[in-house]
């Protein structure tokens, strides 16, 4: 009877030894329990757990190529990643013509804002200035930062030259017509509220979103900090993306 | 105009040293009020006039306008917080 079961096992299933041993011990395991369990009668039950056993090595199979899949997917396109940055076409605040492609092979720190700014540009610019100086140490020139003014009327390449000069001295300042402007900040996913038909006299603020970008070298979205975001927070966010690109051999710093 | 190359033909941004001497201008004046028991600047009276008037010197009449709403929006914000921890201790 042995062989019997043993061989409908074996044609239902492809051998597998480690439950044609399970099987084996059953009809030593006393036939009183053979009576006892009625219809539940061993070749139920191999019937039963070589079904199980069936059905578990078939999930566990299809779900280990759906996970090497979706791993596959994830190498070529990185996934939850906002689409922040692209085209745009604007001046530096030495009057040179800078596209997106400018900052192509290098990482970088991108805030939006204005020169006339209270408080609140000062301070973000002071705290991507000293990340980007206590990052120089390990990382030399390879981090970018970059001033992008959301009040074309008043920022002139000039005007932003004088302005940068007291936070870092390879901050590039950008700067370009109203329709310019408005269109690297849809781009980048920026608010701004500066009126077309200010003048560059006119004393007014600008509204617009306060948070500094973090980009990798093929111009990709890493990062945004707000205000709560501490320099050691920036420092230690870049420093991990950076080691992690090393670790994959993407970069060499 | 002080610190301020606002009128200038060339503007030119505040210097980070201008930045601090307006900052310095304000809080002198916001500490004036606080000690008149003032929370909207502008209803002191001649309470605080010395500080008033450096500070205006001193600062872009944009900004003024910006530091004193965020002056009164900062106390309400603080009233309402506090409104808030009352009724959850309460409850």
């Amino acid at each position: 009877m042995q062989t019997a079961i043993s061989r409908g096992f074996r044609h239902t299933y492809p051998p597998h030894t480690r439950y044609s041993r399970t099987y084996s011990s059953i009809p030593s395991s006393s036939d009183r329990g053979k009576t006892a369990v009625g219809v539940f009668s061993p070749i139920a039950a191999a019937i039963f757990i070589a079904t199980g056993a069936g059905l578990f090595y078939y999930f566990n199979s299809e779900k280990e190529s759906l996970r090497k899949k979706k791993e596959e997917e994830l190498a070529t396109k990185a996934y939850g990643r906002p689409q922040v940055g692209g085209p745009f076409s604007l001046l530096t605040h030495e009057n040179k013509p800078f596209t997106e492609k400018d900052l192509l092979g290098k990482w970088s720190l991108i805030y939006f804002g204005f020169t006339n700014c209270p408080d609140i540009c000062p301070e973000e610019l002071d705290k991507m200035s000293g990340a980007v100086t206590a990052l120089e140490k390990q990382y030399g020139t390879a981090i970018q930062p970059v001033f992008i003014s959301v009040d074309p009327p008043r920022d002139t390449p000039a005007r932003i030259a004088a302005y940068l000069s007291e936070f870092h001295p390879r901050l590039i300042g950008l700067t370009g017509s109203y329709q310019d402007t408005k269109s690297v900040c849809k781009t980048y996913r920026v608010y701004f509220s500066t009126p077309p038909t200010a003048k560059a006299d006119d004393d007014y603020l600008v509204d617009h979103s306060i948070f500094f970008y973090f980009m990798d070298p093929n111009g990709q979205f890493v990062d945004a900090f707000g205000k709560d975001t501490s320099m050691e927070d920036v420092i230690t966010r870049v420093r991990k993306e950076i080691g992690e690109w090393e670790e994959d051999g993407k970069w060499k710093a | 105009m002080g610190w301020f190359g606002s009128n200038a033909p060339e503007p030119t941004a505040v210097s980070r040293e201008g930045r601090q001497h307006c900052w310095d201008r304000r809080d002198a004046y916001f500490a004036c009020l606080d000690n008149a028991h003032v929370l909207k600047p502008g209803d002191e009276g001649k309470a605080c006039a010395t500080e008033k008037a450096a500070y205006e010197k001193n600062c872009a009449k944009s900004w003024i306008e910006y530091f004193n709403k965020r002056r009164v929006l900062a106390e309400q914000q603080k009233g309402v917080l506090q409104q808030m921890k009352n009724q959850s201790s309460s409850s």
